[in-house]
């Protein structure tokens, strides 16, 4: 201090009142100028920005301060003292070492980090947009500490992403995006088709609305984690906001002497499917449930005459019996086939060796490929910039006909209109086409066949040929081949199913905003911004003539024909009006305050029409086009308004101490008039407790503390009652008494947290970590409580419910290997959530989220993490299982037990990257620990005979499918009633035998979702400036990147124990028909001039 | 300053009125007043189909009363109701979908504000209808499960109701079905064409609640300490039910999707080849040499060609007999509620059980037999034929036996209606199937899950007052 005040003096007397000080701001990585680099003299609101060229010069007052503040988002923030000299050039470095980081928060504000009394984390657009997806959440996977990301394997589908647990009981619990200032949902559309997907029945994942934003217009990514980060954005934000900010005019580093620069990036991926994620099967024997068929010596067969046999039995295929318990292959068996009836086919009323099929299901993939092209122009002048991109995105899925374009355009701006007034504005618009979705769930689902019901003898690359050659439903699954009827029965051909019965979507998705900043002193400023989101979607969902039977559109009816289509619009406006203030109140103590006002409207609406009982032209899909009259429409309209006023204080003491409180009062139109305001109060702080150290090995340290409390409303229109309209019966009208009894008497739900933190680096920065711990406690709950159906409803709204998540977060990053051309980095995020449902409502003790078929539910149990899974258990006795006399496992009579639960016990993501001299490589390990899923696909694909662990040897050496008599069956491991162990042996030749569904308690069929997966490797070479020099190229870069290279771990047979209906709490913890998961491999290229 | 004060007015300027806010909370999509009349008829509807859905997910009966068994998938004709929830949506359509609708029915029909004398005596006669349905849907489900929530059921602000005594609910059941006879009056008219089953029709509906009361009477025939109850009770309505089976209530449906017979779906549209006749009641018809044979069943092995699948084993559909495709190919395809038929079958038994003079035993059943033959398309001289055979012919000594039959018989389709038969007369005898999802055959539906999960202490009560909440657990009123 004392140097610095001689310093000081002596400057005094050596120059006038104010100096001029200039320099050029460099980049570490690269060496190149920065453009856009704040420049501010410490302890004042004296500032600029670099120029083009990376260079500045500022005005100094000597009496205001000597200290230069050198600060770029995504990058180190350095603060220099002035010296004698008054040129200073400054290296900025972007690294996780960046201490003094400024970060964005709430609202878009800029903050340095260490002055936050939350947890914040950030990602550089860089890392995520290397691997490129149709969805940049699956990006975020392993990223950040305390965020699960769940990808549904659907392809455009939607992927859940939670932070620090589930709060709400059967609220989103999604986290929110916030894009420029765009608030934009991940919750998935909530219309008549996919609320009956979520139950696991037939439909698509039609993903969600913020797999729009485009990952190469990412600047940087904030995440915000807990209430006291959020409360500023009110209710929505509850759940955490992942908040981006795009790229402006100013933000790259290469513009040309022109002002403008110019970019172009292409990647391109294939993906192939990861063989431990698809089944394996058994191949010994073939179609069939049992060996009770006519077939005599060969009972797993028909014997009896065919069309051409003139009158002779015949051994053929029982070709409705879609599963795998029929007879042993054998090479010399001459059995009629499926496509022996067919007339097209080659083996047309001949008999075939009966073997198991050279093309299984495998076969029926394709490799997915996905190319994306992105072109970006930005320019900037002195008081202007702009940055224009357009990205194309196309991919072809793993299934035949399936395909997804998306186009997406961004444009933004900023002008100074004049020295104190600025005005911006950012324009995205998406659109996306999609063909041939995959179907999810267990109906009208081609892995649900796959996976659950299938005949090893049947060789898809046949079925192919035979949809080739014919056009036609030509399936191996026939109703009644011997006596002509070739019409499918459970199963249409697949290669027809996906080139007929597809569907297709669009959506046109437009968001933005537009702003205004007025800086009316040195001190005050006001900001002016309007936001919008809204798009508009199609889906058009196809069941070609002559289908299998199933339940369709409106009426649900079972059908073998149809049309249905959704069109929905959605809507949603912000206003904000924001005042900045900004002083030192002393040279050590610093005040910022802002005043703010938000308008929020949303609105949406839907329609969704089909025909009703079949198509009458087949092959036009048209409502009109209906077999029976089409019933009428269903229509969906809510409109919600909140407006909100809020505030906040922060005060800073000497780089040492920091408080931030805020407060937010919101008004909805959603909750009783006299209850529709609420309040959300928080404070922090934090301390940086190295400033008073002032040891060495001890660069930076700080604890934070916070408490928040944030409050939410209703869901539309839950106040009052109102009637079901189901279709009328001829001319009688139909009025029926709703299932949800809605309350009139709700009050807003609140959200209590408590979290502290600490922040350290050692061994000069070159390690370092931040922890935090939480306490959320989410109370008065709004929910639609299941309740007896005794009361003649399903389900009540009330305010009900506690909530508590308690968890750690640890995000440790270190440089263990660093010299002058290489560098080693990592980065380790660690986060465990332990969540409890507290209570519930009167004395309810348990409220059922979702029932799946299998006869699982998803629930919140009191005193159980949020997402038990419950259902039939083992019977025990003394910790083994009871064998029951006839041979199989017991079953408890009740199904609330406890088998399972959907959340994980901790996640951990490790990133490694390398950097050796123009090389840079990295890898990221993602892992989930726990956490556990119930398997459709196992519980009848076990029952159906497909899986290898249904055949064998037995305890006697002999082929457990053989009869018991030939000294075949199985033993079941347990014990008996009276404790002895189990002798009984029983049947395995047969459905409803040891394996599968009918002798099993669900319990057999909960797994554990633990993996560790390879998520993300690339490498990547960036030419030098040397070898560019005079090529007109500025930069240069080319990379390998995969995704989803390899499931190192997991204890999920034949499935990706991630993969599931799609985004959203009630459907999380039950898979049926799941896709394989995709191993992506691809080649990165961009170049800018 | 004066900026700042602007701005201030600014914020003021946004906070608009709470009303206004408000009054964006509005669905104007779905009406919040709907005539009572639709929801009465939207019960009927509801009852129907669910009475005669072939669903497995919703009603097991025709498997489990042995008409039909399925071909491939064999779960539920072992009894396992408990993979699909069979019982879970049953409660729920009863109680939900069906008792819920009635009671809205009837307090918006009493809130109406009515001037006409006609009118007044009209809503008086709707009111009694919509109790005799109710009273028709809570049999079903006393008889089903026992003990059942009653008194504090339908109340959304009791989410843990009760489970009443089944009894004193039997009893309240036949108290309040005499009610109704009493105040219907057949010189006024009613719904008109809300009411789907009768066209408002009340001289049909006292009719029907007279039959009602027989049914509700003979069902607790075997309930010692009741004895008065029942016969008072039948005496008083054996002469006001159906005088002939033009007053069948039969739910008659529509050609078109959604509207069309529950069967027709099953059957037809959904193109699974899911069921075949039963063995049991082939056996035992072509035994007989039954003339309904050819109106139950199709002859697809060949002229007057039965067989049925032994039941609950794997079958063959080209093998057995299917259901006929009068009843699987027509949509419109009537679904009876109450039969003339069945009325004198029950009253057949009052008389052999000496409630009613014993002498008349042997018309009623012949009435009842002849009939049903007819009912189906047989002809009287078929069932005089059919009826002199002595394994019919109605035998005092063997009454149960022969009126079981006979009764399980004439059900077809009418699955419930057929096991509880069998339950209460315990004949015919049923084959046991190969694997059951426990052991011995079913006397009751087992509660639903979620009543474990959310009524659960009212739940265990009821469990241990019946004697364990078992499929097993015979009923109080199936005492032998």
């Amino acid at each position: 201090m004392m140097l610095a005040f001689l310093f000081f003096v002596g400057l005094n007397f050596a120059s006038a009142q104010t100096r001029m000080i200039s320099g050029t701001v460099t980049s570490a990585d690269d060496g190149t100028a920065l453009p856009g680099v704040t420049v501010q003299v410490k302890g004042t609101t004296v500032g600029t920005t670099t120029d083009l060229n990376g260079k500045y010069s500022i005005n100094v007052d000597a009496k205001a301060g000597n200290t230069l503040i050198f600060s770029f988002v995504g990058m180190g923030t350095q603060e220099i003292a002035l010296g004698s000299s008054n040129i200073i050039n400054v290296v900025l470095k972007s690294s996780a070492m960046a201490i003094n980081e400024v970060v964005v928060t709430a609202l878009g504000i800029s903050r340095e980090k260490k002055s936050l009394g939350y947890a914040t984390q950030e990602i550089s657009g860089n890392s995520i947009n290397a691997v490129k997806s149709d969805n940049i959440i699956n990006s975020l996977s392993g990223r950040v500490s305390g965020v699960q990301v769940k990808t549904s394997g659907n392809m455009g589908g939607s992927t859940n992403i939670i932070i620090r647990g589930s709060k709400s009981l059967t609220g989103n619990n999604q986290a929110l995006f916030v894009v420029d200032g765009v608030p934009i949902s991940n919750q998935t559309d909530n219309s008549v088709n996919s609320r009956y997907q979520k139950r696991g029945g037939a439909g698509y994942d039609f993903g969600s609305a913020a797999s729009d934003i485009n990952a190469n217009d990412i600047k940087s990514i904030s995440v915000l984690k807990g209430a006291a980060a959020t409360a500023l954005y009110g209710s929505r934000a509850a759940n955490g906001v992942i908040l981006i900010t795009t790229k402006t005019g100013r933000d790259d580093k290469y513009l040309g002497s022109n002002g403008l620069g110019v970019s172009f990036s292409t990647n391109v991926t294939a993906g192939v499917i990861d063989k431990s994620t698809f089944p394996t099967y058994q191949t010994q024997y073939g179609g069939g449930y049992g060996p009770y068929y006519s077939g005599g010596a060969h009972p797993g067969l028909y014997n009896g005459p065919l069309p051409w046999t003139g009158g002779q039995d015949a051994l053929y295929v029982p070709t409705t019996e879609d599963a795998s318990y029929g007879a042993k292959f054998d090479p010399n068996l001459m059995v009629y086939q499926w496509n022996s009836f067919v007339p097209e086919s080659k083996n047309y009323q001949k008999a075939t060796p009966w073997v198991n099929a050279a093309n299984g299901p495998i076969t029926f993939f394709n490799t997915a490929v996905s190319t994306s092209n992105t072109l970006a122009v930005n320019g900037a002048s002195k008081s202007t910039s702009f940055r224009f991109s357009y990205t194309n995105f196309q991919q072809t899925g793993i299934l035949p006909n399936s395909k997804l374009a998306k186009n997406s355009f961004s444009l933004s701006g900023s002008h100074q209109v004049t020295k104190n007034f600025t005005v911006s504005s950012t324009a995205n618009f998406v659109h996306q086409a999609t063909t041939g979705r995959n179907n999810t769930g267990y109906n009208d689902n081609v892995l649900t066949s796959f996976r659950q019901w299938w005949e090893m003898n049947v060789d898809v690359q046949e079925l192919k040929s035979m949809y080739d050659l014919t056009g036609n439903n030509v399936t191996w699954n026939m109703s009644q081949p011997e006596k002509g009827n070739l019409k499918p029965i459970y199963w249409n051909n697949f290669y027809w199913e996906r080139f007929n019965n597809y569907e297709t979507d669009s959506r046109d998705h437009l968001f933005g905003n537009v702003q205004a900043k007025w800086d009316i002193t040195d001190y005050l400023s006001v900001t002016g911004r309007a936001t919008l989101d809204t798009y508009n979607s199609l889906w058009e969902v196809r069941k070609a003539s002559g289908s299998v039977a199933g339940a369709f559109g409106i009426g649900l009816g079972d059908v073998t024909s149809g049309y249905a289509r959704t069109n929905r619009s959605f809507m949603e406006a912000n206003y904000d009006l924001m005042i900045n203030f900004k002083k030192n109140i002393t040279e050590k103590l610093n005040l910022s305050a802002l005043l703010g006002s938000n308008i929020r409207r949303t609105y949406s609406s839907s329609i969704f029409a089909s025909t009703n009982g079949g198509l009458i032209v087949p092959g036009l899909y048209s409502v009109a086009n209906s077999a029976s009259p089409p019933l009428a429409s269903l229509e969906t309209q809510q409109t919600i308004g909140v407006n909100g006023v809020f505030g906040s204080v922060s005060l800073g003491y000497n780089n040492l101490l920091y408080l931030d409180a805020t407060l937010r009062r919101d008004q909805s139109s959603t909750l009783p008039v006299d209850n529709s305001i609420y309040y959300y109060p928080s404070i922090s702080g934090s301390f940086i407790f190295s400033n008073l150290l002032k040891a060495d090995w001890l660069p930076f340290a700080k604890v934070r503390l916070n408490y928040a409390e944030v409050g939410n409303d209703a869901p539309f229109a839950s106040l009052y009652d109102t009637y079901a309209q189901p279709s009328p019966f001829g001319n009688v009208t139909l009025f029926s008494v709703p299932n949800i009894k809605n309350n009139s008497e709700l009050k807003p739900e609140k959200t209590k947290s408590m979290e502290a933190g600490l922040e350290m680096t050692f061994l000069h920065k070159r390690l370092g970590f931040d922890a935090a711990v939480y306490r959320t406690n989410t109370i008065n709950q709004i929910m639609p409580v299941a309740v007896s159906y005794a009361t003649g409803y399903s389900t009540k709204y009330v305010n009900a419910g506690v909530v508590q998540n308690k968890g750690v977060e640890l995000n440790v990053y270190g440089i263990p290997l660093q010299t002058k051309d290489f560098s080693w980095n990592v980065n380790i995020n660690f986060s465990a959530n332990r969540n409890k449902v507290v209570s519930l409502f009167d004395s309810v003790k348990n409220l059922q989220l979702q029932s799946f078929q299998g006869g699982v539910t998803v629930n919140a149990t009191i005193g159980h993490p949020y997402g038990t899974i419950q259902g039939k258990d083992y019977v025990y006795l003394n910790g083994e299982k009871v064998v029951g006399s006839n041979g199989y496992y017991e079953r408890t009579s009740t199904t609330n037990n406890v088998l399972g639960n959907v959340n994980p016990d901790w996640h951990a993501g490790i990133t490694n990257s390398f950097t050796y001299k123009s090389w840079t490589a990295s890898f990221l390990i993602d892992i989930q620990k726990g956490g556990s899923v119930f398997s459709l696909d196992q519980y009848y694909g076990q029952g159906t005979g497909l899986y290898p662990n249904t055949v064998g040897t037995n305890d006697l050496g002999n082929p457990m499918r053989s009869a018991i008599s030939d000294g075949g069956g199985v033993v079941l491991k347990g014990v008996t009633e009276d404790g002895k162990p189990n002798m009984k042996r029983v049947n395995a030749d047969r459905y409803s035998g040891p394996f599968g569904w009918a002798r099993n308690p669900n319990a057999a069929f909960v797994y554990d979702a633990s993996y560790v997966k390879l998520r993300e490797a690339q490498i990547s070479y960036n030419f030098s400036s040397k070898l560019l020099k005079n090529t007109g190229i500025r930069s240069l870069s080319l990379g390998l990147v995969g995704s989803n290279l390899w499931i190192i771990f997991k204890n999920l047979p034949y499935a990706d124990p991630e993969a599931n209906l799609g985004a959203g709490s009630n459907t999380q913890g039950w898979q049926s028909g799941v896709m394989p998961t995709t191993r992506n491999f691809g080649f990165n290229l961009k170049v800018q001039f | 300053m004066k900026k700042i004060l602007f701005i201030l007015l600014a914020f003021l300027a946004i906070s608009c009125s709470k009303q206004k806010l408000a009054d964006l909370n509005k669905d104007v999509k779905h009406p919040t007043d709907v005539p009572g009349n639709s929801l009465f008829s939207n019960a009927e509807k509801n009852l129907s189909d669910q009475t005669v859905t072939l669903n497995v997910n919703d009603n097991n009966f025709d498997l489990w009363s042995q008409y039909l068994t399925e071909t491939t998938y064999t779960d539920e004709s072992n009894y396992d109701i408990f993979t699909r929830n069979v019982p879970d949506r049953a409660w729920r359509t009863y109680y939900r979908d069906i008792l819920e609708d009635l009671n809205r029915a009837d307090s918006l029909i009493k809130g109406e504000n009515l001037t006409a004398a006609e009118d007044i005596a009209a809503q008086k006669n709707s009111r009694a209808i919509i109790d005799i349905v109710a009273v028709y849907t809570w049999d079903r489900m006393v008889t089903l499960w026992g003990n059942i929530p009653y008194t504090q059921a339908l109340n959304i602000n009791n989410v843990l109701p009760a489970y009443d005594d089944a009894l004193s609910i039997h009893k309240d059941l036949i108290s309040r079905v005499t009610a109704d006879i009493a105040a219907l009056d057949a010189s006024n008219g009613s719904f008109g064409d809300a009411d789907i089953i009768y066209g408002g029709d009340v001289t049909n509906w006292k009719a029907f609640a007279n039959g009602l009361l027989v049914k509700l009477a003979i069902q607790i025939a075997d309930v010692s300490s009741e004895s008065a109850l029942v016969t008072s009770s039948i005496t008083a309505a054996k002469d006001g039910t159906f005088a002939s089976p033009a007053e069948n209530a039969i739910f008659k449906y529509l050609g078109g999707t959604p509207n069309t017979n529950p069967l027709y779906v099953d059957l037809t549209l959904s193109g699974r080849l899911d069921y075949v006749a039963a063995n049991t009641l082939v056996d035992e018809m072509n035994a007989a040499n039954d003339p309904r044979l050819p109106f139950y069943f199709d002859q697809n092995l060949g002229t007057n060609t039965y067989k049925g699948g032994a039941y609950g084993h794997s079958a063959a559909y080209g093998n057995f007999s299917h259901i006929s495709p009068v009843i699987s190919e027509d949509p419109t395809f009537g679904n009876p509620l109450m039969t003339y038929s069945e009325i004198q079958f029950y009253l057949a038994e009052a008389a052999a059980r000496g409630i009613i003079p014993t002498a008349d035993a042997p018309t009623y059943y012949d009435n009842a037999v002849k009939a049903s033959i007819e009912y189906w398309g047989g002809t009287a001289a078929q069932a005089a034929i059919y009826l002199a055979q002595s394994s019919v012919a109605y035998d005092q000594a063997t009454w149960k036996s022969k009126i079981g039959t006979q009764a399980w018989i004439s059900f077809y389709l009418r699955g419930y209606e057929g096991w509880t038969e069998w339950r209460r007369l315990d004949a015919p005898a049923m084959n046991m199937p190969p694997s059951p999802s426990q052991d011995g055959f079913p006397y009751r539906y087992t509660y639903p899950s979620n009543e474990q999960t959310l009524n659960g202490a009212n739940y265990t009560q009821a469990a241990s007052a019946i004697g364990g909440d078992k499929l097993t657990t015979k009923l109080y009123w199936d005492v032998n």
